[in-house]
Protein backbone atom coordinates (compact mmCIF):
# COMPACT_ATOMS: atom_id res chain seq x y z
CA UNK A 1 0.00 0.00 0.00
CA UNK A 2 2.56 2.57 0.90
CA UNK A 3 4.28 1.53 -2.12
CA UNK A 4 1.41 2.26 -4.06
CA UNK A 5 1.43 6.09 -2.92
CA UNK A 6 4.90 6.35 -3.49
CA UNK A 7 4.26 5.41 -6.66
CA UNK A 8 1.55 7.94 -7.20
CA UNK A 9 3.50 11.02 -5.49
CA UNK A 10 6.53 10.26 -8.39
CA UNK A 11 3.85 9.94 -11.09
CA UNK A 12 2.15 13.66 -9.97
CA UNK A 13 6.14 15.12 -9.67
CA UNK A 14 6.84 14.20 -13.15
CA UNK A 15 3.02 14.95 -14.64
CA UNK A 16 3.42 18.35 -12.98
CA UNK A 17 7.15 18.86 -13.58
CA UNK A 18 6.87 18.02 -17.92
CA UNK A 19 3.43 20.09 -17.61
CA UNK A 20 5.10 23.42 -16.18
CA UNK A 21 7.95 22.89 -18.85
CA UNK A 22 5.10 22.13 -21.58
CA UNK A 23 3.42 25.19 -20.94
CA UNK A 24 5.55 28.14 -20.32
CA UNK A 25 6.06 29.33 -23.86
CA UNK A 26 1.99 29.49 -24.14
CA UNK A 27 2.46 31.29 -20.86
CA UNK A 28 4.20 33.67 -22.50
CA UNK A 29 2.65 33.97 -25.46
CA UNK A 30 -0.37 35.45 -23.06
CA UNK A 31 1.41 37.47 -21.35
CA UNK A 32 2.84 38.90 -24.66
CA UNK A 33 -1.22 39.24 -25.88
CA UNK A 34 -1.95 41.27 -23.06
CA UNK A 35 0.72 44.03 -23.74
CA UNK A 36 0.42 47.48 -24.75
CA UNK A 37 1.23 47.42 -28.81
CA UNK A 38 5.38 47.46 -29.08
CA UNK A 39 5.86 47.14 -25.28
CA UNK A 40 6.68 43.89 -25.66
CA UNK A 41 10.23 43.95 -25.17
CA UNK A 42 9.95 45.65 -21.85
CA UNK A 43 8.43 42.66 -20.47
CA UNK A 44 10.52 42.14 -17.05
CA UNK A 45 10.53 39.33 -14.31
CA UNK A 46 7.86 36.78 -15.30
CA UNK A 47 4.61 38.71 -15.23
CA UNK A 48 3.12 40.64 -17.60
CA UNK A 49 3.81 44.78 -17.03
CA UNK A 50 0.76 46.08 -18.15
CA UNK A 51 -2.82 44.47 -19.22
CA UNK A 52 -4.62 45.55 -22.26
CA UNK A 53 -7.23 43.85 -24.32
CA UNK A 54 -7.29 46.16 -27.02
CA UNK A 55 -5.22 43.58 -28.89
CA UNK A 56 -8.07 41.24 -28.71
CA UNK A 57 -11.08 43.95 -29.33
CA UNK A 58 -9.25 45.25 -32.54
CA UNK A 59 -8.84 41.29 -34.25
CA UNK A 60 -12.85 41.59 -34.60
CA UNK A 61 -12.89 45.02 -35.62
CA UNK A 62 -10.13 45.74 -37.85
CA UNK A 63 -9.68 42.51 -39.71
CA UNK A 64 -12.16 39.73 -40.85
CA UNK A 65 -11.17 37.44 -38.20
CA UNK A 66 -14.16 35.87 -37.83
CA UNK A 67 -15.13 35.20 -41.94
CA UNK A 68 -10.59 33.91 -41.32
CA UNK A 69 -12.12 31.70 -38.54
CA UNK A 70 -15.31 30.08 -40.49
CA UNK A 71 -13.04 29.45 -43.34
CA UNK A 72 -11.08 27.58 -41.86
CA UNK A 73 -13.84 25.52 -39.85
CA UNK A 74 -14.96 24.76 -43.15
CA UNK A 75 -11.95 23.57 -45.09
CA UNK A 76 -11.03 21.69 -41.76
CA UNK A 77 -13.81 19.61 -41.29
CA UNK A 78 -14.16 18.67 -44.59
CA UNK A 79 -11.07 18.09 -45.60
CA UNK A 80 -10.22 16.13 -42.00
CA UNK A 81 -13.60 14.06 -42.52
CA UNK A 82 -12.64 13.11 -46.17
CA UNK A 83 -9.15 12.02 -45.29
CA UNK A 84 -10.19 9.68 -42.58
CA UNK A 85 -12.73 8.37 -44.84
CA UNK A 86 -10.66 7.72 -48.16
CA UNK A 87 -7.73 6.67 -45.74
CA UNK A 88 -9.41 3.70 -43.49
CA UNK A 89 -10.54 2.59 -46.46
CA UNK A 90 -7.14 2.14 -47.81
CA UNK A 91 -5.92 1.42 -44.41
CA UNK A 92 -8.55 -1.60 -43.68
CA UNK A 93 -7.65 -3.08 -47.44
CA UNK A 94 -3.95 -2.97 -46.76
CA UNK A 95 -4.25 -4.61 -43.19
CA UNK A 96 -6.91 -7.39 -44.59
CA UNK A 97 -6.92 -8.20 -47.31
CA UNK A 98 -3.87 -9.73 -48.57
CA UNK A 99 -2.89 -8.55 -52.14
CA UNK A 100 0.27 -8.34 -54.53
CA UNK A 101 1.39 -5.15 -54.22
CA UNK A 102 0.17 -3.89 -50.88
CA UNK A 103 4.19 -3.29 -49.75
CA UNK A 104 4.79 -1.05 -52.83
CA UNK A 105 1.52 0.92 -52.56
CA UNK A 106 2.28 1.56 -49.10
CA UNK A 107 5.59 2.93 -49.69
CA UNK A 108 4.33 4.96 -52.98
CA UNK A 109 1.59 6.43 -50.31
CA UNK A 110 4.38 7.88 -48.26
CA UNK A 111 6.88 9.03 -51.22
CA UNK A 112 4.14 11.96 -51.98
CA UNK A 113 5.24 13.75 -48.16
CA UNK A 114 9.30 13.12 -48.83
CA UNK A 115 9.26 15.89 -51.36
CA UNK A 116 9.95 19.25 -49.62
CA UNK A 117 6.34 21.59 -50.48
CA UNK A 118 8.39 24.39 -50.94
CA UNK A 119 10.01 22.59 -54.08
CA UNK A 120 6.78 22.01 -55.29
CA UNK A 121 4.14 24.90 -55.26
CA UNK A 122 5.08 26.20 -58.24
CA UNK A 123 3.80 23.13 -60.20
CA UNK A 124 0.55 22.82 -57.52
CA UNK A 125 -0.28 26.31 -58.13
CA UNK A 126 0.42 25.84 -62.33
CA UNK A 127 -1.93 22.56 -61.75
CA UNK A 128 -4.86 24.17 -59.66
CA UNK A 129 -5.23 26.66 -62.23
CA UNK A 130 -5.43 24.35 -64.88
CA UNK A 131 -8.38 22.83 -62.74
CA UNK A 132 -9.84 26.01 -62.71
CA UNK A 133 -9.47 25.69 -58.56
CA UNK A 134 -7.62 28.66 -57.49
CA UNK A 135 -9.80 30.76 -55.45
CA UNK A 136 -11.66 28.19 -54.08
CA UNK A 137 -12.47 26.91 -50.75
CA UNK A 138 -12.66 23.78 -52.66
CA UNK A 139 -9.05 23.95 -53.88
CA UNK A 140 -7.38 24.19 -50.62
CA UNK A 141 -9.42 21.42 -49.18
CA UNK A 142 -8.54 19.34 -51.49
CA UNK A 143 -4.66 19.98 -51.27
CA UNK A 144 -5.09 19.61 -47.17
CA UNK A 145 -6.41 16.03 -47.66
CA UNK A 146 -3.43 15.35 -49.90
CA UNK A 147 -1.33 16.24 -46.98
CA UNK A 148 -3.68 13.96 -44.11
CA UNK A 149 -3.85 10.60 -46.41
CA UNK A 150 -0.44 9.33 -46.56
CA UNK A 151 -0.75 9.07 -42.51
CA UNK A 152 -4.28 8.22 -42.59
CA UNK A 153 -3.90 5.29 -44.24
CA UNK A 154 -0.45 4.46 -42.36
CA UNK A 155 -2.19 4.59 -39.14
CA UNK A 156 -5.69 3.08 -39.85
CA UNK A 157 -3.75 0.16 -41.01
CA UNK A 158 -1.84 0.31 -38.10
CA UNK A 159 -4.75 0.18 -35.74
CA UNK A 160 -6.57 -2.70 -37.82
CA UNK A 161 -3.34 -4.63 -37.76
CA UNK A 162 -3.67 -4.80 -34.22
CA UNK A 163 -7.46 -5.76 -33.77
CA UNK A 164 -7.31 -9.95 -33.79
CA UNK A 165 -9.09 -10.91 -37.34
CA UNK A 166 -10.54 -13.92 -35.57
CA UNK A 167 -13.13 -11.35 -34.03
CA UNK A 168 -14.12 -10.20 -38.20
CA UNK A 169 -14.09 -14.36 -38.78
CA UNK A 170 -16.42 -15.15 -36.03
CA UNK A 171 -18.61 -12.34 -37.68
CA UNK A 172 -18.21 -13.53 -41.05
CA UNK A 173 -18.98 -17.04 -40.18
CA UNK A 174 -22.25 -15.62 -38.52
CA UNK A 175 -23.58 -14.32 -41.88
CA UNK A 176 -21.95 -10.71 -42.01
CA UNK A 177 -20.95 -9.83 -45.59
CA UNK A 178 -16.88 -8.48 -45.69
CA UNK A 179 -18.58 -4.83 -45.37
CA UNK A 180 -20.58 -5.82 -42.49
CA UNK A 181 -18.00 -7.08 -40.59
CA UNK A 182 -16.00 -3.96 -41.18
CA UNK A 183 -18.54 -1.53 -40.41
CA UNK A 184 -19.79 -3.24 -36.70
CA UNK A 185 -16.92 -5.24 -35.45
CA UNK A 186 -13.52 -3.26 -37.26
CA UNK A 187 -15.12 0.09 -36.87
CA UNK A 188 -15.81 0.49 -33.35
CA UNK A 189 -12.68 -1.55 -32.13
CA UNK A 190 -10.04 0.81 -34.08
CA UNK A 191 -12.09 4.18 -32.94
CA UNK A 192 -9.41 5.32 -30.61
CA UNK A 193 -7.02 5.39 -33.67
CA UNK A 194 -9.63 7.22 -36.19
CA UNK A 195 -10.48 9.76 -33.77
CA UNK A 196 -6.59 10.60 -33.18
CA UNK A 197 -6.49 10.48 -37.26
CA UNK A 198 -9.13 12.80 -37.41
CA UNK A 199 -7.48 15.15 -34.85
CA UNK A 200 -3.97 15.15 -36.74
CA UNK A 201 -5.91 15.96 -40.13
CA UNK A 202 -8.07 19.07 -38.79
CA UNK A 203 -4.81 20.48 -36.83
CA UNK A 204 -2.79 19.42 -39.97
CA UNK A 205 -5.31 21.84 -41.85
CA UNK A 206 -6.15 24.13 -39.82
CA UNK A 207 -2.09 25.41 -39.29
CA UNK A 208 -1.66 24.81 -42.99
CA UNK A 209 -0.23 27.68 -44.28
CA UNK A 210 1.77 27.41 -47.53
CA UNK A 211 -1.06 25.52 -49.75
CA UNK A 212 -3.73 28.30 -48.04
CA UNK A 213 -1.84 31.21 -48.77
CA UNK A 214 -0.55 30.22 -52.51
CA UNK A 215 -3.98 28.58 -53.70
CA UNK A 216 -6.19 32.04 -53.04
CA UNK A 217 -5.32 35.42 -53.16
CA UNK A 218 -8.64 36.98 -52.18
CA UNK A 219 -8.92 37.83 -48.98
CA UNK A 220 -12.27 36.79 -47.46
CA UNK A 221 -11.18 33.54 -48.67
CA UNK A 222 -8.17 33.00 -47.07
CA UNK A 223 -8.30 30.62 -44.12
CA UNK A 224 -7.11 31.96 -40.34
CA UNK A 225 -3.49 30.61 -40.80
CA UNK A 226 -2.73 32.56 -43.78
CA UNK A 227 -4.49 35.70 -41.71
CA UNK A 228 -1.98 35.61 -38.98
CA UNK A 229 0.80 35.69 -41.68
CA UNK A 230 -0.59 38.72 -42.83
CA UNK A 231 0.21 40.14 -39.08
CA UNK A 232 3.78 40.00 -40.15
CA UNK A 233 4.47 43.40 -42.36
CA UNK A 234 7.47 43.93 -44.72
CA UNK A 235 9.02 46.51 -42.35
CA UNK A 236 7.50 45.41 -38.98
CA UNK A 237 5.45 43.32 -37.35
CA UNK A 238 2.35 43.86 -35.08
CA UNK A 239 3.36 41.09 -32.47
CA UNK A 240 1.12 41.79 -29.82
CA UNK A 241 -2.08 41.85 -32.09
CA UNK A 242 -0.71 38.65 -34.10
CA UNK A 243 0.03 36.89 -30.32
CA UNK A 244 -3.96 37.93 -29.85
CA UNK A 245 -4.68 36.47 -32.64
CA UNK A 246 -2.89 33.24 -32.52
CA UNK A 247 -4.53 32.22 -28.92
CA UNK A 248 -8.26 33.31 -30.56
CA UNK A 249 -7.22 30.86 -33.77
CA UNK A 250 -6.28 27.90 -31.38
CA UNK A 251 -9.38 28.40 -28.84
CA UNK A 252 -11.54 25.93 -31.59
CA UNK A 253 -8.51 23.35 -31.91
CA UNK A 254 -8.57 23.13 -28.38
CA UNK A 255 -12.07 23.08 -28.10
CA UNK A 256 -12.10 20.36 -30.57
CA UNK A 257 -9.34 18.16 -28.54
CA UNK A 258 -11.37 18.53 -25.67
CA UNK A 259 -14.27 17.77 -27.00
CA UNK A 260 -12.89 14.30 -28.53
CA UNK A 261 -10.31 13.11 -26.15
CA UNK A 262 -13.02 11.59 -23.82
CA UNK A 263 -13.59 9.11 -26.48
CA UNK A 264 -9.63 8.22 -27.00
CA UNK A 265 -10.17 5.68 -23.96
CA UNK A 266 -10.21 2.01 -25.03
CA UNK A 267 -12.13 0.47 -27.37
CA UNK A 268 -14.37 -2.92 -26.12
CA UNK A 269 -11.51 -5.01 -26.84
CA UNK A 270 -10.94 -6.45 -23.43
CA UNK A 271 -12.95 -9.67 -23.61
CA UNK A 272 -13.73 -9.85 -27.24
CA UNK A 273 -10.99 -12.54 -28.01
CA UNK A 274 -12.00 -15.15 -24.67
CA UNK B 1 2.30 -10.45 -32.15
CA UNK B 2 -0.06 -9.55 -35.00
CA UNK B 3 -2.23 -12.60 -35.16
CA UNK B 4 -2.53 -13.73 -38.82
CA UNK B 5 -4.81 -16.24 -40.04
CA UNK B 6 -5.42 -17.44 -43.41
CA UNK B 7 -7.63 -15.07 -45.28
CA UNK B 8 -11.18 -16.49 -45.27
CA UNK B 9 -10.62 -15.67 -49.88
CA UNK B 10 -8.32 -18.53 -50.17
CA UNK B 11 -10.87 -21.19 -49.65
CA UNK B 12 -13.47 -20.23 -52.49
CA UNK B 13 -11.33 -19.34 -55.12
CA UNK B 14 -11.38 -22.06 -57.52
CA UNK B 15 -15.26 -22.52 -59.97
CA UNK B 16 -15.81 -19.23 -62.00
CA UNK B 17 -19.15 -17.87 -61.00
CA UNK B 18 -22.26 -15.99 -62.60
CA UNK B 19 -22.03 -12.16 -63.40
CA UNK B 20 -24.34 -11.15 -60.65
CA UNK B 21 -22.99 -13.29 -57.76
CA UNK B 22 -19.23 -11.99 -59.49
CA UNK B 23 -20.50 -7.92 -59.01
CA UNK B 24 -21.92 -8.60 -55.84
CA UNK B 25 -18.00 -10.13 -54.61
CA UNK B 26 -16.73 -6.97 -55.79
CA UNK B 27 -18.13 -5.47 -52.67
CA UNK B 28 -17.67 -8.79 -50.33
CA UNK B 29 -14.78 -10.59 -51.88
CA UNK B 30 -11.91 -11.15 -54.42
CA UNK B 31 -9.66 -8.77 -56.33
CA UNK B 32 -11.97 -5.82 -57.29
CA UNK B 33 -12.89 -4.98 -53.32
CA UNK B 34 -9.02 -3.71 -52.20
CA UNK B 35 -8.70 -2.07 -55.77
CA UNK B 36 -11.92 0.03 -54.67
CA UNK B 37 -10.88 0.79 -51.27
CA UNK B 38 -7.50 2.31 -52.19
CA UNK B 39 -8.42 4.26 -55.56
CA UNK B 40 -9.40 7.14 -53.83
CA UNK B 41 -6.40 7.26 -51.39
CA UNK B 42 -4.23 6.79 -54.55
CA UNK B 43 -6.08 8.65 -57.35
CA UNK B 44 -6.33 11.87 -54.94
CA UNK B 45 -2.21 11.63 -53.91
CA UNK B 46 -1.43 10.91 -57.78
CA UNK B 47 -2.83 14.46 -58.96
CA UNK B 48 -2.19 16.38 -56.07
CA UNK B 49 0.98 15.64 -55.52
CA UNK B 50 2.70 12.91 -57.81
CA UNK B 51 2.33 14.70 -60.76
CA UNK B 52 3.63 18.29 -59.37
CA UNK B 53 6.36 16.04 -58.56
CA UNK B 54 7.14 14.59 -62.23
CA UNK B 55 6.59 18.74 -62.81
CA UNK B 56 9.70 19.37 -60.51
CA UNK B 57 11.59 16.46 -61.81
CA UNK B 58 11.38 17.79 -65.96
CA UNK B 59 11.35 21.70 -64.44
CA UNK B 60 15.41 20.15 -62.54
CA UNK B 61 16.02 19.29 -66.17
CA UNK B 62 15.92 22.83 -67.12
CA UNK B 63 16.64 26.47 -67.09
CA UNK B 64 14.05 28.58 -65.63
CA UNK B 65 15.42 31.64 -63.84
CA UNK B 66 12.79 34.29 -62.84
CA UNK B 67 16.29 36.83 -62.58
CA UNK B 68 18.32 36.18 -65.99
CA UNK B 69 16.74 36.01 -69.53
CA UNK B 70 19.23 33.68 -71.28
CA UNK B 71 17.03 30.64 -69.97
CA UNK B 72 14.45 27.43 -71.72
CA UNK B 73 13.28 24.69 -71.47
CA UNK B 74 15.98 22.89 -73.56
CA UNK B 75 17.19 19.74 -71.63
CA UNK B 76 20.42 20.20 -69.47
CA UNK B 77 22.20 18.87 -66.38
CA UNK B 78 23.47 22.14 -65.25
CA UNK B 79 21.55 22.44 -62.45
CA UNK B 80 22.74 18.78 -61.05
CA UNK B 81 26.46 19.80 -62.18
CA UNK B 82 25.92 23.07 -59.74
CA UNK B 83 24.67 20.98 -57.18
CA UNK B 84 27.44 18.26 -56.72
CA UNK B 85 29.72 20.62 -56.97
CA UNK B 86 27.97 23.12 -54.66
CA UNK B 87 29.97 22.31 -51.03
CA UNK B 88 26.93 23.97 -49.20
CA UNK B 89 24.85 21.45 -50.44
CA UNK B 90 26.74 18.84 -48.45
CA UNK B 91 26.76 20.57 -45.48
CA UNK B 92 23.28 21.32 -45.63
CA UNK B 93 22.57 17.48 -45.97
CA UNK B 94 24.19 16.82 -42.62
CA UNK B 95 22.83 19.98 -41.04
CA UNK B 96 19.22 18.34 -42.21
CA UNK B 97 20.48 14.93 -40.57
CA UNK B 98 21.17 16.52 -37.63
CA UNK B 99 18.34 18.46 -36.97
CA UNK B 100 15.96 15.61 -37.67
CA UNK B 101 17.49 12.97 -35.58
CA UNK B 102 17.80 15.33 -32.93
CA UNK B 103 14.22 16.27 -33.16
CA UNK B 104 12.96 12.66 -33.73
CA UNK B 105 14.18 11.53 -30.99
CA UNK B 106 13.57 14.25 -28.37
CA UNK B 107 9.76 14.13 -29.66
CA UNK B 108 9.27 10.49 -29.26
CA UNK B 109 10.84 10.33 -26.01
CA UNK B 110 8.60 13.31 -24.76
CA UNK B 111 5.83 12.02 -26.25
CA UNK B 112 5.67 8.54 -24.75
CA UNK B 113 7.09 10.09 -21.75
CA UNK B 114 3.69 12.05 -21.57
CA UNK B 115 1.42 9.28 -22.95
CA UNK B 116 2.41 6.84 -20.06
CA UNK B 117 1.56 9.74 -17.45
CA UNK B 118 -1.45 10.26 -18.69
CA UNK B 119 -2.52 6.87 -19.71
CA UNK B 120 -4.88 5.33 -16.84
CA UNK B 121 -7.24 6.89 -15.22
CA UNK B 122 -6.62 9.91 -12.34
CA UNK B 123 -8.21 12.86 -11.42
CA UNK B 124 -7.94 15.42 -13.84
CA UNK B 125 -6.45 13.64 -16.52
CA UNK B 126 -8.64 14.50 -19.55
CA UNK B 127 -6.87 18.43 -18.28
CA UNK B 128 -3.49 17.08 -18.63
CA UNK B 129 -3.58 15.54 -22.07
CA UNK B 130 -5.54 19.16 -23.18
CA UNK B 131 -2.23 20.77 -21.99
CA UNK B 132 -0.12 18.43 -23.48
CA UNK B 133 -1.55 18.96 -27.13
CA UNK B 134 -1.34 23.04 -26.53
CA UNK B 135 1.86 23.30 -28.04
CA UNK B 136 0.34 21.82 -31.26
CA UNK B 137 -2.85 23.31 -31.21
CA UNK B 138 -1.24 26.72 -31.17
CA UNK B 139 -0.58 27.33 -35.17
CA UNK B 140 3.66 27.03 -35.81
CA UNK B 141 3.70 30.29 -36.98
CA UNK B 142 2.77 32.24 -33.63
CA UNK B 143 4.60 29.50 -31.48
CA UNK B 144 8.08 30.22 -33.46
CA UNK B 145 7.48 33.70 -33.02
CA UNK B 146 6.98 33.79 -29.33
CA UNK B 147 9.95 31.69 -29.11
CA UNK B 148 12.04 34.19 -31.04
CA UNK B 149 11.04 36.81 -28.28
CA UNK B 150 12.17 34.13 -25.57
CA UNK B 151 14.96 33.39 -27.03
CA UNK B 152 16.31 37.18 -27.65
CA UNK B 153 19.69 37.71 -25.77
CA UNK B 154 18.84 41.19 -24.31
CA UNK B 155 15.35 41.24 -23.33
CA UNK B 156 14.13 37.39 -23.49
CA UNK B 157 12.99 35.69 -20.71
CA UNK B 158 15.04 32.55 -21.54
CA UNK B 159 18.15 33.97 -20.23
CA UNK B 160 16.19 34.86 -17.10
CA UNK B 161 14.80 31.25 -16.56
CA UNK B 162 18.45 29.86 -17.17
CA UNK B 163 20.25 32.38 -14.93
CA UNK B 164 18.08 30.95 -11.97
CA UNK B 165 20.44 28.15 -12.34
CA UNK B 166 23.64 28.73 -10.16
CA UNK B 167 26.95 29.28 -12.08
CA UNK B 168 25.12 31.25 -14.96
CA UNK B 169 25.56 34.44 -15.13
CA UNK B 170 26.37 35.96 -18.61
CA UNK B 171 23.84 36.15 -21.23
CA UNK B 172 23.82 33.52 -23.77
CA UNK B 173 23.02 34.61 -27.36
CA UNK B 174 20.29 31.65 -28.37
CA UNK B 175 19.84 32.38 -32.17
CA UNK B 176 23.87 33.86 -33.05
CA UNK B 177 26.29 32.05 -30.52
CA UNK B 178 27.00 28.78 -32.86
CA UNK B 179 27.43 26.66 -30.15
CA UNK B 180 24.03 26.90 -28.94
CA UNK B 181 21.82 28.03 -32.58
CA UNK B 182 20.86 24.38 -33.72
CA UNK B 183 20.39 23.48 -30.61
CA UNK B 184 18.03 25.94 -29.96
CA UNK B 185 15.98 25.61 -32.84
CA UNK B 186 15.36 21.67 -32.61
CA UNK B 187 14.24 23.05 -28.58
CA UNK B 188 11.42 24.67 -30.82
CA UNK B 189 10.89 21.41 -33.18
CA UNK B 190 10.70 18.95 -30.22
CA UNK B 191 7.91 21.34 -28.19
CA UNK B 192 5.64 21.88 -31.08
CA UNK B 193 6.43 18.20 -32.96
CA UNK B 194 5.82 15.91 -29.67
CA UNK B 195 1.79 16.38 -29.59
CA UNK B 196 2.05 14.58 -32.78
CA UNK B 197 3.94 11.38 -30.86
CA UNK B 198 2.42 11.67 -27.81
CA UNK B 199 -1.27 11.68 -29.59
CA UNK B 200 -0.44 8.25 -31.66
CA UNK B 201 1.25 6.64 -28.79
CA UNK B 202 -1.89 7.32 -26.65
CA UNK B 203 -4.12 5.87 -29.01
CA UNK B 204 -1.53 2.83 -29.30
CA UNK B 205 -1.47 2.27 -25.55
CA UNK B 206 -5.07 2.40 -25.36
CA UNK B 207 -5.81 -0.56 -27.66
CA UNK B 208 -3.20 -2.87 -25.79
CA UNK B 209 -5.65 -5.09 -24.02
CA UNK B 210 -5.58 -4.56 -20.20
CA UNK B 211 -5.19 -8.49 -19.50
CA UNK B 212 -2.08 -8.43 -20.42
CA UNK B 213 -1.16 -6.06 -17.35
CA UNK B 214 -3.36 -8.50 -15.21
CA UNK B 215 -1.46 -11.24 -16.09
CA UNK B 216 2.02 -9.46 -15.60
CA UNK B 217 0.90 -8.72 -12.08
CA UNK B 218 0.01 -12.11 -11.15
CA UNK B 219 3.11 -13.46 -12.05
CA UNK B 220 5.13 -10.39 -10.16
CA UNK B 221 6.14 -8.59 -12.73
CA UNK B 222 7.62 -5.03 -11.85
CA UNK B 223 7.02 -2.05 -14.22
CA UNK B 224 9.86 -1.61 -16.10
CA UNK B 225 9.79 -5.41 -16.74
CA UNK B 226 5.44 -5.02 -17.96
CA UNK B 227 7.02 -2.00 -20.11
CA UNK B 228 9.96 -3.79 -21.89
CA UNK B 229 7.53 -7.12 -22.21
CA UNK B 230 3.79 -5.82 -22.68
CA UNK B 231 4.08 -2.25 -24.04
CA UNK B 232 7.44 -1.62 -25.78
CA UNK B 233 6.21 -4.84 -28.10
CA UNK B 234 2.67 -3.75 -28.92
CA UNK B 235 3.75 -0.32 -29.65
CA UNK B 236 6.35 -1.79 -32.38
CA UNK B 237 3.84 -0.63 -35.65
CA UNK B 238 3.13 2.86 -34.05
CA UNK B 239 5.84 3.57 -32.87
CA UNK B 240 8.03 3.20 -36.09
CA UNK B 241 5.01 5.01 -38.10
CA UNK B 242 5.40 7.70 -35.26
CA UNK B 243 9.13 8.15 -36.43
CA UNK B 244 8.43 7.92 -39.71
CA UNK B 245 6.10 10.83 -39.42
CA UNK B 246 8.28 12.99 -37.38
CA UNK B 247 11.39 12.58 -39.51
CA UNK B 248 9.27 13.57 -42.58
CA UNK B 249 7.63 16.63 -40.43
CA UNK B 250 11.06 17.64 -38.98
CA UNK B 251 13.37 17.24 -42.40
CA UNK B 252 10.63 19.71 -44.11
CA UNK B 253 10.31 21.71 -41.33
CA UNK B 254 10.06 25.21 -42.35
CA UNK B 255 8.40 27.57 -40.41
CA UNK B 256 10.80 27.06 -37.19
CA UNK B 257 14.12 27.93 -39.26
CA UNK B 258 12.89 30.50 -41.91
CA UNK B 259 11.69 32.40 -39.07
CA UNK B 260 13.88 31.78 -36.53
CA UNK B 261 17.24 32.70 -38.22
CA UNK B 262 16.31 32.29 -41.87
CA UNK B 263 19.19 29.84 -42.23
CA UNK B 264 22.06 31.95 -40.56
CA UNK B 265 24.27 33.04 -39.07
CA UNK B 266 26.62 32.14 -41.28
CA UNK B 267 24.29 29.34 -43.22
CA UNK B 268 24.68 27.16 -39.42
CA UNK B 269 21.10 25.93 -39.48
CA UNK B 270 20.49 26.06 -43.85
CA UNK B 271 18.88 22.68 -44.06
CA UNK B 272 18.33 21.38 -47.04
CA UNK B 273 14.60 22.58 -47.15
CA UNK B 274 15.99 25.95 -46.50
CA UNK B 275 18.40 26.04 -49.23
CA UNK B 276 15.67 24.71 -51.62
CA UNK B 277 13.67 27.89 -50.45
CA UNK B 278 16.48 30.15 -50.75
CA UNK B 279 17.45 29.36 -54.38
CA UNK B 280 13.73 29.35 -55.62
CA UNK B 281 12.57 31.97 -53.88
CA UNK B 282 15.50 34.44 -53.07
CA UNK B 283 17.46 33.45 -56.11
CA UNK B 284 14.46 32.90 -58.33
CA UNK B 285 16.10 30.32 -59.43
CA UNK B 286 13.30 27.65 -59.88
CA UNK B 287 15.26 24.96 -61.94
CA UNK B 288 17.87 25.15 -59.20
CA UNK B 289 15.41 25.28 -56.52
CA UNK B 290 14.16 21.95 -58.00
CA UNK B 291 16.93 19.76 -58.60
CA UNK B 292 17.68 20.16 -54.90
CA UNK B 293 14.04 19.42 -54.24
CA UNK B 294 14.35 15.93 -56.19
CA UNK B 295 17.94 15.78 -53.98
CA UNK B 296 15.73 16.06 -50.62
CA UNK B 297 13.12 13.51 -52.14
CA UNK B 298 16.01 10.57 -53.13
CA UNK B 299 17.40 11.64 -49.39
CA UNK B 300 14.48 11.07 -47.07
CA UNK B 301 13.42 8.04 -49.73
CA UNK B 302 16.50 6.20 -49.12
CA UNK B 303 16.46 6.89 -45.31
CA UNK B 304 12.88 6.04 -44.97
CA UNK B 305 13.40 2.88 -46.99
CA UNK B 306 16.60 1.62 -44.74
CA UNK B 307 14.57 2.69 -41.46
CA UNK B 308 11.19 0.24 -43.31
CA UNK B 309 13.39 -2.43 -43.43
CA UNK B 310 15.38 -2.84 -40.04
CA UNK B 311 12.27 -2.35 -38.22
CA UNK B 312 9.38 -3.25 -40.31
CA UNK B 313 11.12 -5.39 -42.75
CA UNK B 314 8.90 -8.50 -41.85
CA UNK B 315 5.55 -7.06 -42.09
CA UNK B 316 6.48 -5.06 -45.24
CA UNK B 317 6.86 -8.17 -47.62
CA UNK B 318 4.80 -10.42 -45.64
CA UNK B 319 1.95 -7.74 -47.18
CA UNK B 320 4.13 -7.57 -50.47
CA UNK B 321 3.76 -11.47 -50.73
CA UNK B 322 0.86 -12.97 -50.09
Amino acid sequence: MRNLTLSKAVHRLILVATTICILFPIYWMLVLAFTKLGMSRSVEGFYPASLTFNNFTQLFTERPMLRWLLNSALVASISSALSLLIGTSAGYALSRLHFRGAGLIMILILVTQMMPPTAIVVPIYDLFRQLGMLNTIQGVTLGHISLVIPLAVWMTKGYFDSIPLDLENAARIDGCTRLAAFWHVALPLASPGLIVVFIYGFVTSWHEFLFARTLVSQQELWTGAVGLGSFRGEFFTLFEPQMAASVVFSVPVVLVFMFLQRRLISGGLAGGVR
Amino acid sequence: MVPRSIPLDARHEARPKPALVRFRELFSDGMGFPALMVAPALLTLAVVIGFPIVKGLILSFQMIKLTSPATGGDFTLYNYVKMFSDKNVLASVWRSCVYMSGSVLGATFVGLIAALLTRRAFMGRSLFRTFFILPWAIPAVATTLVWGVMYDANFGVMNRIVQLLPGINSNIEWLIDRDYVLGSLIAVQIWGDFPVAYLFLLAGLQAIPEELYEAANVDGANGWQQFWHITAPQLRYIVTVTIILLGILSFRSFAVIHILTGGGPNRRTETLVIQTYNAAFRSFDFSYGAALGILSLIFSVVIVALYIRLTLGREMRGAAAT
